[in-house]
């Protein structure tokens, strides 16, 4: 057997090589692995019910997330001012994986899946603006059962309304909404659960049968089906998306990674592809840039630039602030109010990943060099 | 430390053979030449050996290539089994080796890679090493051995799992299980344990048949059922592999986690727990993050395991599995000498391992000492770095310096594992030379005793 090296350790490849694996890890930006805890002061979240799969911001900041795994749990999470803790409301009973959460204008509503079905959840609001250095108060939180939400039908995903009054939600086969502040829920219709919804200026987007999106009026309650044609593509898997919320275009991608932009009015765009399928959850910074991970079992973080209109490979989530810890797998992911990202962690002993991207405009750092 | 021999391991292995490749550091010719002054010294070294706890350094001559034992296992038929290890040079494989009593030599068994039809020249990340995943069978004389991957393909001067992990053409095909059978000396099976994952630790439940494996990267940890022959990943432990399993009476696995807690797998409830307890570390100055588990032995009877840390200042700890809701866990103290602490000292210097119970069930282990300007003014004659075998009492947990492992040329204070054979004398793989090999610590005829391996150990 030849086992002499086959490689010019001078030749430019070789260099190039050595030089990408210098940076596999967060080429860009910084990532901090924040643990489902207040550290130091609390335990987090059980190791095998903390996988985070859901995730949603409030207008004050505050970011609402439900785990996954042997139970599943609720959570609130601030990092802004003397914040700076993850607060576990607690298990939801009967409960094994948490398929959306939305802030409500009053309170939170979670949608579990577990041997009782898929139910909806009901969390109060959480007092987080404490000071979390020297002093703080609280009650513990009561979870509300509201329901199954539509009989032997596991929930697929719910977003919240432009008013946060309603949420959308959809099982595998039926549409349905459920009122915030009463915890009412209602059986729209007839419409697939495939992935992710949108929410677009005044309807909600699904993937439909046939290569096509469904949209749902709130404000009508009318279900209309195969309403948009998606472009050419792979359209098989569940989808993702994500939304500019100064500007209310949405981002998504097919099976293959190729990403598309979608305004209600104009239609889709093709964005460019990223160099890992199936494309995971996604978020938009106020500059537009698109963030989100790629790849199954050892994830890259990749950026969408659509003014430099290119997709880059950010490499391997790491964090070495508070926890040092590598990132594989990620569930969801919102935007902060200071335009940082949070990623949910969908592994065993998951955290919230703050990913604070590189500033734009920074031309050269000896990291690109 | 100057030459090329003695440069830090975690700096070899670092840039590894991209330095050799570059022509950075000596070539392999003289590196050759380096092999055959050390054999020389060889001779000289085991004139030494009627001495109490004389010591002998084996070097893998025959696999020249070999950078580190990170595997060294006493099999079911009572003799000494160590992973020749070839991590720097692309391409190159492990060699499982054998302590020939007879001929008081080596006996290289086999090209691993071939055997599991993923040769050296195969363009992926190299079948390279066995890392502490030796794991015997008795009833059958079996030999489970697991390997673990970081070697280069040909083509490229280093490997990396997260950088390659979606590379068909480089990423390692998984960590390779074999089965030997130690009493025909023939490879009956192989089976891809953790397919694009190296294997780091592996135990044998041999009443339960199963396997059980820490993954490398992504520190998942796995079952393997030796009568299906199927795998299942019960998911993440954190991000630093520990490098130990062990087993209790009650058939459950224990490890660890990044910020040094117990971590245990009960087969009836299939979860994997977390202590609420910290292991033993530095009060003073950590938290107990890097605390996991590098080397675990068990006490003769069973009844509780001796653990050292892979961390700086290495703690060893005595843990009682079979007692309480969590094991009562024992500090017995920081394994190495006193440092700097505000300086994160090199890994590869501040060390303990090799951790195994002697005939004379007392616990025997190897730590590093290193010359400190303030803390440890060793002469000039000494070498920088020492690997000193202790002797720990279990009743008095007093401690006896007993000796000290003496490379002919190189450094002799990283040990992985150790073990003692049927004829009662201690081994400790070694890591760090080039070529590799092993340390045969001679016990006092008092202290000895046959079959001092049983109960043996069922974890690498």
């Amino acid at each position: 057997m030849q086992t002499k090296s086959r490689f010019d350790p001078n030749s430019p490849e070789i260099k190039a090589y050595l030089n990408e694996l210098a940076h596999q890890f967060v080429r860009e930006g910084t990532m901090v692995a924040f643990p489902t805890c207040l550290p130091g002061m609390t335990t987090p979240i059980t190791h095998d019910e903390s996988r985070i799969t859901a995730l949603d911001i409030n207008a004050e900041g505050h970011v609402y997330g439900g785990t996954s795994g042997r139970q599943a749990h609720l959570f609130g999470a601030a990092f802004h001012g003397l914040t700076g803790i993850v607060l576990d409301a607690g298990a939801v009973p009967g409960s094994t994986s948490t398929e959306a959460i939305c802030c409500g204008a009053s309170r939170v509503i979670a949608f579990v899946n577990g041997p009782r079905g898929g139910r909806a959840v009901a969390m109060p609001q959480l007092r987080l603006a404490e000071d979390w250095i020297q002093e703080w108060g609280l009650d513990e939180p009561v979870l509300q059962e509201l329901g199954e939400c539509v009989p032997a039908e596991p929930v697929v995903h719910a977003i919240s309304g432009p008013s946060r009054k309603v949420v959308v939600g959809v099982s595998t086969r039926h549409l349905f909404t459920v009122d915030v502040e009463s915890g009412l829920i209602t059986v729209v219709g007839e419409a697939p659960g495939r992935g992710h919804l949108a929410m677009g200026g005044a309807g909600v987007f699904g993937l439909d049968e046939g290569n096509r999106l469904w949209r749902f009026d709130i404000a009508s309650g009318h279900i209309r089906r195969a309403a948009v044609h998606l472009p050419d593509g792979e359209w098989t898997g569940a989808l993702r998306w994500a939304r500019d919320r100064d500007s209310g275009l949405l981002f998504t991608a097919d099976a293959t990674g190729r990403l598309f932009s979608f305004d209600e009015n104009k239609g889709f765009r093709a964005l460019g592809r990223a160099h890992l399928a199936p494309v995971g959850p996604m978020a938009v910074v106020p500059d537009g840039r698109l963030f989100g991970f790629c790849g199954e079992e050892m994830a890259n973080l990749f950026c969408c630039d659509l003014v430099s209109d290119s997709v880059t490979n950010l490499g391997v989530a790491a964090s070495i602030l508070e926890q040092r810890r590598y990132g594989y797998q990620f569930g969801d992911a919102v935007t902060g109010p200071d335009g940082e990202i949070v990623f949910g962690e969908d592994d065993n002993g998951g955290h919230l990943w703050l990913y604070f991207p590189k500033i734009k405009g920074v031309s050269s750092t000896p990291l690109t060099s | 430390m100057g030459s090329r021999s003695e440069i830090d391991r975690r700096t070899f292995m670092k840039v590894g053979s991209g330095v050799l490749a570059a022509g950075l550091a000596p070539s392999l010719e003289a590196e050759a030449s380096q092999v055959v002054t050390a054999a020389s010294s060889l001779a000289e070294a085991r004139a030494l050996s009627e001495m109490p706890y004389a010591v002998n350094w084996y070097p893998f001559t025959g696999h020249p290539d070999s950078d580190t034992c990170w595997s060294l296992s006493v099999g079911p038929d009572g003799r000494i089994y160590a992973a020749a290890c070839a991590e720097s040079v692309p391409g190159e494989v492990v060699k499982p080796v054998r302590y020939n009593e007879q001929r008081d030599d080596l006996d290289y068994l086999f090209d691993l890679a071939e055997k599991v039809g993923d040769p050296g020249d195969s363009g992926r990340a190299s079948q390279c090493k066995i890392h502490c995943s030796f794991a015997p069978s008795m009833h059958d004389g079996v030999l489970y051995m697991a390997t673990h991957l970081s070697g280069p393909p040909l083509d490229l001067p280093v490997y990396s799992p997260w950088h390659s992990w979606h590379d068909k053409k480089h990423c390692f095909r998984g960590s390779a299980l074999l089965a030997f059978d130690t009493r025909t000396d023939r490879v009956l099976w192989w089976d891809t344990l953790i397919p694009k994952e190296g294997c780091r630790c592996l135990l044998h439940d041999e009443e339960r048949g199963l396997l059980y494996a820490m993954s490398y990267p992504r520190d998942h940890f796995i079952i393997y059922d030796l009568r299906t022959r199927k795998r299942r990943d019960v998911g993440r432990i954190s991000s630093i592999n520990p490098q130990a399993l062990f087993l209790d009476k009650r058939h459950r696995v224990w490890t660890s986690n990044d910020y040094g807690r117990l971590v245990r797998y009960t087969p009836e409830t299939d979860r994997l727990e977390i202590s609420p307890r910290l292991l033993a570390h530095d009060v003073n100055y950590q938290s107990g993050w890097h605390s996991v588990f590098y080397d675990v032995a068990p006490s003769p009877d069973g009844e509780c395991v001796y653990a050292s840390t892979w961390c700086p200042n290495p703690r060893l700890m005595r843990i009682w599995p079979n007692e309480g809701e969590w094991p009562r866990v024992e500090d017995l103290g920081p394994a190495t000498q006193l440092r700097d602490t505000s300086f994160p000292i090199d890994m590869y210097r501040d060390h303990c391992g090799g951790l195994t119970c002697g005939g004379d069930a007392r616990l025997y282990y190897v730590a590093s000492r290193w010359r400190d300007s303030k803390y440890n003014p060793m002469p000039e004659s000494r070498k920088q770095n020492e690997g000193v075998v202790w002797r720990l009492d279990p009743q008095t947990l007093e401690r006896e310096e007993v000796a000290r492992l003496e490379h002919p040329t190189g450094m002799a204070h990283y040990v992985s594992r150790g073990a003692v054979d049927h004829n009662g004398d201690l081994f400790f793989g070694h890591v760090g030379n080039h070529p590799s090999g092993i340390f045969k610590v001679s016990m006092p005829a008092d202290r000895k005793r046959k079959n001092a391996h049983l109960p043996i150990r069922m974890w690498g």
